[in-house]
């Protein structure tokens, strides 16, 4: 790593810091505005215990002065606690399921870049034959499909399908915890990703496996293994990087519904438990976390260009 | 001894025809329908939206069954004549509900993807022309909704706001109209240094005349297109807020909430969940051909 790209890290990250405190503190001042407030609920409460509530969450004070409070934790990394499960920390917990969904969002990657890639690279190098056919469409319709679509599929095909073929030796279950239960949802959260990357690596490699330096490679007599792994997808990956960015944003918000429909204890699943229960202090801190998280993904796909081609430098 | 050609050849692709003869003139739009109509899979995509708009339309008068009426049947029973798509957990009609979900389907996308591009436009219209403040205030909005997941946003204005359709329709709206600002002030921006604009100025034409008779028609192109990207997208939105719980209120048969209702019995009767799924996919593939058609039918570089 050149001193160039420390220096753009740094200011990418202060960017990050920035973005992420001002994110959160409009969502802070947006909840702050609302009528009522978080304490009260449907069943009646004794009014001594609503104002030692109150003040316990500070929400006896002015909005501002509630802001300054909450701000001068945050920059110590501590975002509050809950309002509804009193005594949780929120940080920690989020810190948790920060993994969790880090850990999901990982495997979409994955599942995305090997499945988009090989489709595309197969489609390109078999151009106007049927396996091009067939993985073009693919790629159309897995883009349409949307990810919850794809999960109630492979449910069907791995939960009810496996037990039934297997006269109810194997049971796939849902949920979070072991190993062979990270692939299904993270293939229903990749597969519409997927086929972006697949059309996009399609028309890129088209371009490149027409260039002199390919041919140069094919006149040499290398084999077609390395002509096409190495010459020609290198650079051909090069357009297919610049949709890392906006796909690591889908994948965060796909993971959202996906989370919920499998049970995943991550952030998407807590920000829409915390927001019927309306537990605005962990809305709030999602928010913090997913914005450090979007501006810490696309940092590392930017990070990225200068490998995939050096004539990129910061 | 070389021949000296007497006449000219032309290649085969100049022929020279008498004025009366020439080939009928056509504006861009005649020529991006004409390429779009030669698009079997923007053809389909058309066919497909047609018949659930049609679908969409009848189901205000009429349904096989009212979308709400429950106990027609055994609950979770599967496809039978009576019911060709089956019943669901509540023994209501889903072909009725299906069709019920088409209205709100395209009502939600339509509507969204009108309202956001609305927005979209005006903005970025002023960000690109006036430049200044207003362009700096636009474009710190669109890079800080980088930072946020548009879905979180829109969860919580839904919460705060309620979650009738107008509301729906509004959360979506107000992260989905920030692509369309931010490509409408690029086109503004690369637009208002020609010489057709420069032109329009020095005769004293006036700045809203500029923008609406000049840049703006300049513009629609990728603006059209971009507008058709946002229905599917509006639509999978919605599908997504319900499927949360948080989308239109029952009883009104929305896709997601009818996929979000089956789900818990996936392995029972997973008919319930596949086919508001398969109608709400068959809808935003639809568009997506469309869209498709439309880019590569509008697209100058493509233009022959």
């Amino acid at each position: 790593m050149s001193r160039g790209t420390l220096v753009y890290a740094a200011q990418r990250l202060v960017l990050i810091t920035f973005t992420a405190i001002v994110v959160s503190s409009i969502v802070f001042i947006g909840i702050h505005q609302l009528p009522g407030n978080a304490i009260a609920r449907e069943r009646r409460i004794n009014p001594a215990t609503e104002a030692a509530l109150l003040h316990h969450y500070h929400l006896d004070l002015p909005w501002p002065q509630q802001y300054a409070l909450w701000l001068g934790g945050l920059v110590h990394g501590d975002l509050g606690e809950s309002l509804v499960n009193e005594g949780t920390q929120i940080t920690p917990l989020l810190l948790r399921e920060a993994k969790t969904s880090v850990t999901l969002g990982l495997a979409a990657v994955a599942v995305t870049v090997i499945i988009g890639m090989s489709l595309g690279v197969l489609a390109a190098i078999r151009q106007n034959t049927w396996v091009d056919y067939v993985a073009s469409t693919a790629a159309v319709v897995g883009y349409s499909v949307p990810s919850f679509v794809w999960a109630f599929l492979l449910i069907i095909l791995t939960v009810t399908g496996f037990y039934a073929w297997s006269g109810g030796t194997i049971y796939e279950d849902i949920g979070w915890g072991k190993i062979q239960q990270i692939p299904v949802p993270a293939l229903a959260l990749g597969l519409p990703y997927a086929a972006i990357v697949a059309r996009l690596t399609r028309a890129s490699m088209l371009e490149t496996i027409r260039q002199d330096y390919v041919r140069t490679a094919w006149a040499k007599g290398l084999s077609a293994r390395v002509v096409i792994l190495r010459h020609a997808l290198r650079n051909a990956l090069i357009p297919v990087a610049t949709i890392l960015g906006p796909l690591v944003t889908g994948i965060i918000t796909g993971s959202v519904v996906i989370e919920f429909l499998f049970g995943i204890p991550g952030l998407g699943q807590e920000f829409v438990t915390s927001i019927l229960s309306r537990d605005y202090n962990i809305v709030i801190g999602v928010f913090t976390f997913y914005a450090i998280l979007i501006g810490l993904a696309n940092l590392t796909v930017d990070l990225l260009y200068p490998v995939l081609d050096p004539r990129i430098r910061y | 001894m070389a021949t000296v050609p007497t006449t000219i050849e032309l290649p085969d692709e100049i022929q020279i025809v008498a004025a009366d003869e020439l080939p009928e003139q056509v504006t861009l739009w005649q020529d991006a329908w004409r390429r779009l109509t030669r698009n079997r899979m923007a053809v389909i995509g058309l066919v497909i939206i047609g018949v659930f708009l049609t679908t969409a339309i009848l189901s205000f008068f009429w349904t096989p069954y009212p979308t709400w009426k429950q106990a027609l049947g055994p609950t979770y029973q599967g496809p039978t004549l009576g019911h060709p798509l089956g019943l669901d957990d509540y023994g209501r009609d889903i072909l009725s509900r299906v069709m019920g979900g088409a209205a709100i389907a395209l009502g939600v996308g339509v509507g969204a993807s009108l309202l956001a591009s609305t927005i979209g436009i005006v903005l970025g219209l002023l960000a690109g022309f006036y430049r200044g403040k207003i362009d700096v205030g636009i474009s710190l909005l669109i890079n800080i909704s980088y930072g946020v997941p548009d879905l979180l946003i829109a969860l919580i204005l839904v919460v705060l706001i309620g979650r009738g359709i107008q509301n729906i329709i509004l959360a979506i709206s107000v992260t989905a109209w920030l692509g369309m600002a931010r490509l409408v002030r690029g086109q503004t921006l690369a637009l208002r240094e020609r010489e057709f604009v420069e032109a329009a100025r020095s005769i004293g034409t006036k700045n809203l005349k500029i923008l609406t008779r000049h840049i703006l028609p300049n513009a629609l192109g990728p603006i059209v297109v971009q507008a058709t990207y946002l229905v599917p997208a509006a639509i999978i939105f919605e599908a997504f807020l319900s499927l949360l719980g948080l989308g239109i209120p029952p009883p009104a048969p929305s896709w997601g909430r009818m996929a979000s209702e089956g789900y818990k019995a996936l392995q029972i009767a997973p008919h319930i969940v596949l086919m508001p799924s398969l109608a709400l996919s068959l809808t935003v593939l639809a568009f997506n051909w469309v869209g498709d058609g439309l880019r590569d039918a509008i697209d100058p570089r493509m233009r022959r």
